[in-house]
């Protein structure tokens, strides 16, 4: 018995070996269906709505340069760069044979064409197999800033766009639909997905009953849902805090009284309670515009509440200055974080109200478009309407500098960096997503369903 | 008026009164019936709102009570146990639960007050509302809860949730609102609307009806303020516009809260349209009512008054002629009845009269010519008596002194030629007089006639051989000219000059006076001699009498006939020793004018 136990044993773990190496062995095909919010009506990326599309541009285009999670610069479309005349001009080399899906081959000039599109400010010129790009001043963040979704690498021809990504698009319902299929010749290797199938304009209610109905395999989740959701027993993917909710004012300070009553404004809101509460922990609270992920100092900006010195600046103010808090009226949490902000303004004396119309002050979220800090504040000062922000330096206290002195202008009150969420099938198998939230959609295949 | 339109009018004004008695007293009594309907529906949907407001207070409170007693509230109330409350688990808890049982408001309130979910204000975790949790009745309530946006009424009810040591309200309700006033189902011509008491003072846009915001507020706003003041029902009227169909009258209800403090004011609006209208309607047919009644009244009462009337218009008529002179008239008896009596009443009457007339003509025939006579004998015998003395006188003298015949003949034929004269004189005043001739009128200018009577007798009036009479003009200007004989009107003011001198011997004054009067032309002549007598003023027009030694008494009484012949008056007045004034006044008598002449004597 001893000995006839051991061969059946080996034969037994061996088929299980087997089989489950079959159930985790990437395949092709299969179409993968998805929701989003976002409804835009144009896919080009230089579009002013195309921030909330990014996830769709991975899959259609490519960018010169990428990041990688820390980052730092790593080749796509063009395989090296190099700068020059301190990083005031820089020459890219591109990748070889590299078409778009009509078969015409990419080429330095609809690069150029391209990148000007996108940058009209910056000076784009071909070489024989590079593109050169030159700035008034020295750009040492050029490569990174390459890889933000504005520089996607887009051919315009007779009102339609197409790119070098890996995916085609095969059905374009502006606002209501987009059907992707793969590209067999991409240059980073064909696709697992036969083809995508993109539902949009769904709010997040709308996803979630076509994932509870199993139309959609990945769909969004809202932030302040997802510990639910997950409750739930639903794969929920979590991004880091990676977009900020902040308090913007439509003009600097007029008045040593107006200063202070921001100062109180700030110091009265209970960043964490509107965290835990509100957003379900669906971020995290904050002291500054940069996640503390991304920088690394953001724990010395204070996120707690003081209402007694916010008593004490409103208090030396003789007469506040009546303020109207716009929100987006549609969004049911953005309406729940402002009552909540109203109210702890109210504990500190001043007087804030909800308006839909002309507002004083504005509750905003905005999402960060890159994963290198630098840029990424340049970018979030830019969205948010800031002044451009100046940064001497690469180091990290130059960062510091120019953030903190960001913030003392108190044009803007950083209140959370929140996450994005999705809920993701599990049929869905090599789900991943890069740390700035963007789907890799072209690295995940499906799993057969089970009967 | 005459009689029959009196009795027109009578009897027409009798059916309108009437009519409109019996259409006031059917106004009164629907007013009256209206008003008593209006109480009894106020009162009656007062009840039903009292009885809808207990309803859904029960409704809340049953809701409340299951909330109280589901899995949710017991999870919140373990969860009290830790030393900080998971807000976040909560936060969306009061919103579902509330849109599942149907209610506007929901809270979880722990023991101190600290709102752990809200419904209506999710924003509101661990903030206090410590007003709640001292509500002990089981029953509802009236509550002015606190939103992001403003604050509401609504009709709220709590429950006390005990898991082991722990203590939990749930405080829930729902608003006040127009779809609270939808469900009360007023009866027609009803209506409701609600004041909600959230500011001092009142704000018009705090009133609401059944359709939500009221866009004319302002009418309703003294009956508010004075509820405000008071804190008691009250009633007015309420004019929504100027027209009174949409008046309503309107029962104001307070409507207090826990601390008997005023949160809302219930209005109670009973239209006034069909009281209007039904008035409306009682007077339109009130007035055709009239109209016909009068019409009918004017048709029977002409109908009538013509029966009664037209025996008396007959009688008029015939009493009318006999003023005239038509002595011989006689009416138709045509009835047997008063009217018939006194008609033949006025036929015997008539011939009475046409009898007493005839005897009295007769009688007066015989005493003017009695009188006739008698003048005629006195005139003619005073100059007769010197005829035959200076006859005799020349029978004597011829028979006695022939010698001086011849101058007794000559002194005494002088004589006689004389009183031959003089009764030449009277016998052609007596032909005179009764040769009157009847005027023949033309477009006369009093003044010019009076002023030539003056220029015709200014030589007389100042001759030498009498006292001088000063002739004074006191003329009016514009006088309008008149239709008379300018010729007898010349010899009337001539016998009256001729009266007037012979009545100042010692001279005077005498004075013409015009004016007129409307259509009549008034003439005075005034002389400053002797006077006259009452009784003489009243004899003075009477033919032959005379108070002067040789007058006739045909002078006046040829003026008064002239006057009279003209369509006019003459009078006197006079006082003893203060002269004597006449008055003549005379009609325009245009329609006596030839037809040639009326134009110009019209312009």
């Amino acid at each position: 018995m001893k000995h006839r136990g051991f061969p059946l044993l080996v034969t037994v773990s061996l088929v299980l070996a087997v089989v489950a190496g079959a159930a985790t062995r990437p395949h092709y095909g299969g179409t993968l269906h998805v929701g989003l919010r976002t409804a835009p009506t144009s896919l080009d990326p230089n579009r002013a709505e195309s921030v909330a599309s990014e996830n769709l541009f991975h899959l259609i285009f490519d960018t010169l340069v990428t990041l990688d999670d820390q980052g730092r610069p790593l080749p796509a479309l063009a395989t090296a760069w190099q700068a020059e005349s301190g990083s005031q001009r820089w020459q890219f080399s591109l990748r070889r044979e590299i078409t778009f899906p009509d078969g015409t081959p990419l080429t330095p000039e609809v690069v150029v064409t391209s990148l000007r599109a996108a940058n009209p400010t910056w000076k784009v010129f071909a070489t024989n197999d590079a593109v050169v790009i030159e700035r008034d001043s020295p750009e040492p963040d050029l490569p990174p800033e390459l890889a933000l979704p504005r520089n996607n690498i887009v051919k315009r021809e007779g009102g339609k766009i197409a790119g070098t990504g890996p995916f085609v698009i095969t059905q374009w319902d502006p606002g209501r639909k987009l059907v992707l299929a793969a590209r067999d010749d991409y240059w980073g290797g064909r696709p697992f997905l036969d083809a995508i199938e993109v539902e949009l304009g769904k709010n997040f209610r709308e996803q979630m009953v076509s994932f509870d109905l199993g139309k959609a395999q990945v769909i969004e989740v809202a932030p302040e849902q997802a510990r639910r959701v997950a409750t739930g027993g639903e794969r929920i993917e979590t991004s880091p805090p990676i977009e900020l909710l902040a308090l913007v004012f439509n003009h600097d300070p007029q008045s040593v009284a107006d200063s202070k009553q921001r100062d109180a404004l700030s110091l009265s809101i209970d960043r964490r309670l509107l965290n835990s509460v509100v957003m379900q922990d669906g971020g995290e609270p904050a002291g500054n515009l940069l996640p503390n992920w991304m920088t690394g100092y953001g724990f010395l900006f204070p996120v707690d509440p003081n209402l007694t010195r916010a008593q004490q600046e409103r208090a030396e103010v003789p007469e506040t200055t009546a303020w109207n808090l716009g929100f987006d009226a549609n969004d049911p949490i953005e309406r729940v974080l402002a009552e909540r902000i109203v109210l702890n303004a109210r504990d500190a004396g001043l007087r804030l109200q909800l308006a839909t119309g002309p507002s004083d002050v504005r509750l905003v979220r905005v999402p960060l478009t890159s994963l290198d800090a630098q840029i990424a504040l340049t970018e979030l000062t830019a969205s948010l309407g800031l002044p451009q922000v100046k940064i001497k330096g690469n180091s990290v206290d130059d960062l510091y500098t120019a953030e903190s002195a960001l913030l003392k202008s108190q044009r803007v009150i950083p209140l959370l960096h929140l996450r994005t969420a999705g809920a993701v099938s599990k049929t869905v198998r090599n789900w991943s997503r890069a740390r700035d939230g963007a789907w890799r959609l072209p690295d995940v295949w499906l799993a057969a369903e089970r009967p | 008026m005459s009689l029959r339109r009196k009795l027109l009018f009578t009897l027409a004004l009798t059916a309108f009164l009437s009519v409109a008695a019996v259409a006031w007293i059917i106004s009164a009594l629907v007013r009256r019936s209206f008003e008593h309907n209006n109480e009894e529906r106020t009162v009656a949907l007062v009840e039903q709102f009292r009885r809808d407001f207990a309803r859904q207070g029960e409704d809340v409170a049953r809701r409340i009570g299951t909330i109280a007693s589901g899995d949710a509230s017991t999870r919140m109330a373990l969860s009290l146990s830790h030393a900080s409350p998971d807000y976040g688990a909560f936060l969306n808890e009061a919103r579902a639960i509330a849109e599942n049982q149907q209610l506007d408001f929901l809270e979880f309130v722990d023991g101190q007050g600290t709102i752990l979910s809200s419904a209506q204000w999710p924003a509101k975790f661990g903030y206090k509302d410590t007003q709640a949790i001292r509500a002990t009745s089981k029953d509802a309530f009236l509550k002015r809860e606190e939103l992001p946006d403003g604050a509401a009424l609504g009709v709220f009810a709590i429950r006390q949730v005990n898991v082991g040591d722990r203590l939990l309200f749930v405080l829930g309700g729902r608003r006040l609102d127009r779809d609270f006033l939808l469900r009360l189902e007023p009866p027609p011509g009803m209506r409701t609307m609600l004041y909600q008491n959230l500011e001092s003072g009142f704000s018009p846009t705090l009133l609401i009806n059944s359709s939500g915001l009221m866009q004319h507020a302002d009418p309703v706003a003294p009956l508010i303020r004075q509820v405000q003041q008071r804190t008691r029902e009250i009633t007015a009227l309420v004019h929504w516009s100027s027209n009174t169909a949409d008046d309503e009258s309107v029962d104001a209800i307070p409507l207090t809260g826990l601390d008997h403090e005023l949160l809302g004011i219930l209005l109670v609006g009973d239209s006034r349209r069909p009281y209007v209208e039904s008035r409306r309607q009682i007077r339109t047919a009130a007035l055709l009512g009239s109209a016909v009644g009068v019409a009918l009244a004017i048709l029977l009462s002409g109908w009538a008054a013509t029966r009664v009337t037209r025996p008396v218009e007959q009688l008029a008529q015939a009493a009318r002629q006999v003023a005239k002179g038509d002595w011989n008239t006689q009416v138709t008896v045509t009835s047997a009845d008063e009217l018939g009596d006194l008609a033949e009443s006025f036929n015997r009457m008539t011939t009475e009269l046409l009898q007493q007339k005839e005897q009295l003509v007769q009688s007066e025939r015989v005493a003017a010519w009695r009188e006739l006579a008698r003048r005629l004998a006195h005139e003619l015998k005073n100059p007769l008596f010197p005829l035959q003395l200076t006859v005799e006188n020349l029978l004597r003298a011829r028979q006695q002194s022939p010698e001086q015949f011849e101058e007794i003949f000559r002194e005494s034929s002088s004589t006689l030629l004389a009183e031959i004269a003089n009764l030449k004189t009277i016998i052609s005043r007596f032909s005179e007089f009764s040769r009157m001739p009847q005027p023949q009128f033309q477009r006369v200018q009093l003044n010019e006639v009076l002023e030539s009577v003056s220029r015709l007798f200014q030589a007389q009036l100042r001759t030498p051989d009498r006292a001088a009479i000063e002739c004074r003009l006191e003329l009016a200007e514009g006088m309008p000219p008149i239709a008379a004989d300018p010729e007898l009107l010349h010899r009337a003011f001539s016998n009256l000059v001729l009266n007037a001198m012979d009545a100042m011997p010692q001279g005077g004054t005498l004075t013409f006076r015009t004016r007129h009067e409307g259509e009549w032309a008034v003439l005075e002549v005034a002389d400053t001699g002797t006077g006259l007598t009452p009784e003489e003023c009243e004899r003075l027009f009477t033919p032959y009498y005379t108070n002067k030694a040789h007058g006739t008494g045909l002078g006046l009484a040829i003026v008064q006939s002239i006057i009279s012949d003209h369509g006019g008056r003459i009078s006197v007045r006079s006082e003893a020793g203060s002269g004597a004034t006449f008055v003549i006044e005379l009609p325009g008598n245009t329609d006596k004018l030839p037809a040639d002449q009326v134009a110009a004597a019209t312009s």
